[in-house]
């Protein structure tokens, strides 16, 4: 205990000294952090949360655009344009100012429209009229082919968003049509008493289609947004350049001779591996417990949201610790196995990004395509992520963590037993 | 204090062996010297007798045990110079020798005094919070030594102890050498300085390509093959041929 513990203050005094290596494990995940955040944030940031301009060019200006209209406004999310310049929208103007990326979307609601949909809706009721027994017939003439209301969107628009706007206006003229059919019917049924007609809007959404939250009750954290995905990817990125340190520290405790001087003091080597471990672990937790500070108290700074923690939270260490391990543990592995700073610093820089790529952290997981999706199981950054998101995103129980801690900490001992058995090889013990 | 007799090494990869059948013993409580060219195969066969390399064959024993049965409790007692500077540079002498006390479990309380009584044998005492960076050649050198001398090694094994060292080091070093040895322990040292050997050894052993040239004490081996001093014996018996 003794022996781990003085290791323990070694590498304290070694590190508190290394102000480059300092920077890279503090200074460097920080700015990880919020330039991802930053950057990622637009593309995680959902519709719901954006405010649209759309043109709008209405000649129209029949019952069915004013509904349009009415609706676009009504979801808050859509500022509508009815002029340019101060002259009046016309068709021209709007496809060079789509073109010119000045609007997501414009809406052209050609002449006619309405007087379509009053047509159809005659033809409509009479038809159900006659199916009643009640006679009489609505004014109607053959429909016209290829009056459709058009929609013009900016080429960089996401496929997401184009469905979802189709969508909203078709419900709104579907509904408008609704309402004139039923006016129809009743003006066929001589009931022109407005006062008993159902509320139309009310009756179609009896049964509807509504998004359940999986944490209502607890805080309120229900999906994965710039912060909350960025500040624990980067933070378990920035524990893992310890490799780079660790194994820079052994391989120059090795050249230098420090090493043989340890190996000729009596007493199990593997005190001073433990006593490694120890120093970095903690070193480990510290980094982590700054990047949630960052998340917490510095992404509301920079425009973001705040790094949202829940009750889960308290479960952290177990999963933090478990990193911080494996991080260590890969770093001796590399320690020992190269011999020179100049092969081993690239072999850690490049491994811990690409491990890091496949594992999630500079995009989610999702968005990989399968082969890498396969991969993933490889890298302990895929393991790390996993058990933070399932603490701070799903607020997942102690059990939930089960598999991600024991993975990490088999990728663990098995770094340091390759370690250990890379070390006595080159002793000729083996 | 040390026998060995059939010493055979050859490391991985090698076309040759770096101790070729070496058999040789030193009487306890003398300074011997381990001399010849460079790659000679000096430095391999400390670090055998040491313990820090464990692939060979034939047989080591120091104070009386064998390498492989006793490694730890020949570890215990003995202290090894390594060439190298093997030393920390970030971390100041005084931490330095702290962590390499606690690892041989020295307490604290005997700890501190001990380091400070070392630290002014070797005149560094002022110096002892500064890393070992910023020390000159000869104060690493001598850090180097203290940071052996710890577990109050019975038997002080020496690579090239005064390799690249200014003249008052040098002689604080050998100085201390001699007294160390007064005080009643063993000490073997490397060197290809053969005047500063002549001086210093009781015991010298000339080895070349691995293999052993000549053992004795150096004024009988002057004596014997009538030559003026220990280098033109040395030259006489590993030839002139300059060695990489
Ligand atoms: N780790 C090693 N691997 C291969 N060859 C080595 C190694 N260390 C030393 N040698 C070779 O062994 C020979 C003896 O080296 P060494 O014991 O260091 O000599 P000295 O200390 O007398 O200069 C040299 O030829 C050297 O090149
Ligand atoms: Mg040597």
């Amino acid at each position: 205990m003794k022996r781990i513990w003085a290791t323990y203050i070694k590498e304290w005094h070694l590190m508190r000294r290394d102000l480059g290596g300092l920077s890279l494990l503090f200074l460097m995940p920080v700015l990880l952090i919020s330039i991802m955040a930053l950057v990622q944030d637009a593309p995680f940031k959902d519709y719901k949360n954006r405010k649209f301009e759309a043109l709008i060019f209405d000649q129209d200006q029949g019952k069915i655009s004013q509904a349009i209209q009415k609706g676009l406004e009504e979801s808050g999310q859509f500022t509508l344009i009815r002029q340019h310049q101060n002259q009046a929208l016309d068709s021209m103007t709007i496809l060079s100012e789509i073109k010119a990326g000045k609007y997501q979307l414009a809406i052209m609601i050609p002449k006619g429209v309405s007087s379509e949909i009053y047509n159809s809706a005659n033809l409509i009721a009479n038809e159900m009229g006659k199916h009643m027994g009640i006679p009489g017939s609505l004014p109607h003439r053959e429909a016209r082919e290829g009056i459709n209301i058009q929609i013009v969107f900016d080429p960089v628009s996401k496929p997401a968003f184009r469905i979802a706007i189709v969508n909203a206006l078709e419900k709104f003229t579907t509904r408008v049509q609704f309402d004139i059919i039923m006016d129809r019917i009743s003006a066929l049924s001589g009931q022109a008493d407005t006062s008993k007609k159902l509320d139309i809007e009310k009756q179609l959404r009896s049964v509807g289609v509504k998004e359940m939250q999986l944490h209502q009750q607890s805080s309120g954290i229900e999906k994965s947004n710039s912060v909350q995905h960025n500040v624990p990817a980067w933070a378990i990125f920035g524990m893992f350049f310890m490799v780079i340190i660790i194994s820079e520290n052994m391989i120059a405790e090795r050249k230098g001779g420090s090493w043989n001087r340890l190996k000729s003091i009596p007493g199990p080597f593997f005190h001073l591996l433990m006593g490694k471990m120890l120093f970095y672990v903690l070193l480990g937790c510290v980094q982590f417990a700054l990047m949630v500070l960052v998340g917490v108290y510095a992404m509301p700074l920079l425009g973001l949201d705040a790094l949202q923690l829940g009750q889960a939270a308290l479960f952290l260490p177990f999963i933090v610790i478990s990193i911080a391990s494996c991080a260590t543990a890969f770093g001796i592995l590399v320690g020992t196995v190269f011999k020179t700073t100049s092969q081993a610093l690239p072999v850690a820089a490049v491994s811990v990004v690409i491990l890091s790529a496949i594992g999630g952290i500079w995009v989610p997981l999702e968005v990989l395509p399968d082969s890498l999706k396969v991969l993933s199981v490889l890298s302990p950054m895929r393991w790390s992520l996993e058990g933070i998101n399932t603490l701070l995103l799903r607020q997942g129980s102690l059990s939930d963590l089960l598999m991600p801690v024991s993975v990490l900490m088999l990728l663990s001992a098995a770094a340091m037993w390759m370690a250990w058995y890379t070390e006595r090889k080159q002793s000729g013990l083996v | 204090m040390i026998r060995v007799s059939g010493l055979y090494k050859k490391y991985d990869h090698a076309e040759f062996p770096s101790v070729d059948h070496l058999s040789f013993s030193f009487p306890e409580g003398c300074i011997a010297g381990l001399l010849g060219p460079n790659g000679a195969g000096k430095t391999t066969t400390i670090s055998i007798l040491s313990g820090l390399i464990k692939k060979y064959s034939g047989e080591v024993e120091v104070m009386g045990m064998d390498v492989k049965k006793h490694a730890e409790e020949i570890k215990g007692k003995l202290g090894i110079v390594p060439q190298q500077i093997a030393l920390y540079l970030n971390l100041s002498c005084r931490e330095n020798l702290r962590y390499y006390g606690r690892l041989y479990g020295i307490p604290p309380i005997t700890l501190g005094p001990l380091i400070e009584q070392l630290l002014k044998r070797f005149g560094l005492q002022e110096h002892g919070d500064k890393q070992i960076r910023h020390y000159s050649g000869g104060m690493k050198r001598r850090a180097n030594i203290i940071a052996s001398l710890l577990n109050q090694p019975a038997l002080l094994i020496l690579d090239e102890p005064t390799a690249g060292v200014d003249v008052q080091s040098r002689n604080m070093i050998l100085r201390f050498l001699k007294e160390y040895n007064e005080e009643g322990n063993s000490i073997l040292y490397t060197s290809h300085l053969l005047d500063e050997a002549e001086a210093l050894c009781q015991e010298v052993l000339i080895i070349d390509q691995g293999q052993g040239v000549i053992q004795g004490s150096p004024a009988k081996l002057i004596q014997e093959h009538q030559t003026d001093n220990l280098e033109n014996l040395f030259l006489k018996l590993t030839g002139f041929r300059v060695r990489d």
